[in-house]
């Protein structure tokens, strides 16, 4: 059965994903985390640069369980990562704080061999510095969420 | 230091990826997704008998590799595609080489390879020198 038989994946594109948390890398806490990945924080004050992620992540305008609610999707079925990127403009740095923008970018319904019916979300996040508003970088994350109920 | 393309990057081994931190990290990450906690869900889904690594993670280990290899770098993009799970207990490595030298920008391919299962993620990044 072709992907066109299936009712088409939610008009989502566009849905912001700006948050209003803060996120403040502590120093305590990136030290934790090089550790736990087999490396020393960085003597020059910036942060393990994994933290694009988690802080995008945290301080996003949705919780996991949100966003995948929000493309009719339930976290429970095991959303996967498929691909991201990231651009820094600047190094993450320990004890800045930053705020989160950004938005769904699409959500396209397809058809794998592997995992049937699909849908691929790409959404894209920005993470600005609290104190002047900085964008210090940019990452499009993509997810699969597998559509178990479209299963043949 | 001087790079060539076509150099290889040391590796960065993870001798035995461990369960401690992925309860670490689901704190890290606020997401309590019981597949990276709790053997018992992971069997229930059928997604194997180990707890399995955050993505996130395993993105930290290729930059780790990345900043290793260029000291007093710094990475400016970098894109990782998620192939395959990587499991407590695997031994990963990290591993890459320089494709392109465009005066202080390095292009690098890498990949996380699983011991017994082959590539688990693979990626390009730019370092800035």
């Amino acid at each position: 059965m072709s992907v066109e038989a299936f009712p088409p994946a939610p008009d989502v594109a566009g849905t912001p994903l700006d948050g209003t948390k803060i996120f403040t890398i502590k120093a305590e806490e990136n030290a934790a985390l090089c550790a736990s990945t087999g490396v020393a924080p960085a003597g020059d004050g910036s942060a393990h640069p994994i933290y694009y992620y988690i802080a995008t992540q945290v301080a996003m305008g949705k919780t996991v369980a949100g966003l995948c609610e929000t493309c009719e999707f339930d976290v429970e079925d095991g959303p996967m990562m498929g691909s991201s990127g990231i651009k820094f403009s600047e190094p993450l740095m320990v004890g800045e704080s930053y705020k989160v923008t950004g938005e769904i970018l699409s959500l396209v319904r397809k058809q794998s061999r592997k995992l049937g019916v699909m849908d691929v979300l790409t959404y894209r996040l920005r993470l600005h510095k609290l104190a002047d508003e900085t964008c210090i970088l940019e990452t499009d994350n993509v997810w699969v969420l597998p559509r178990k109920e479209l299963a043949a | 230091m001087s790079y060539l393309v076509g150099d290889t990057l040391p590796p960065f081994v993870i001798d035995s990826v461990s369960a401690e931190a992925m309860k670490q990290w689901a704190v890290f990450l606020a997401d309590p997704n019981p597949i990276h906690l709790d053997v018992d869900v992971v069997k229930a889904k059928g997604l194997g008998d180990r707890v399995i690594n955050q993505g996130p993670i395993n993105v930290a280990y290729m930059m780790n590799m990345l900043m290793a290899a260029f000291p007093g770098a710094t990475i400016e993009s970098m894109d990782s595609r998620f192939l395959d799970n990587v499991y407590g207990g695997d031994k990963a490595v990290a591993s890459g080489s320089i494709t392109a030298i465009d005066v202080n920008r390095i292009s690098c391919s890498f990949t996380l390879d699983v011991e017994g299962r082959g590539t688990v993620n693979s990626g390009t990044a730019t370092i800035l020198i």
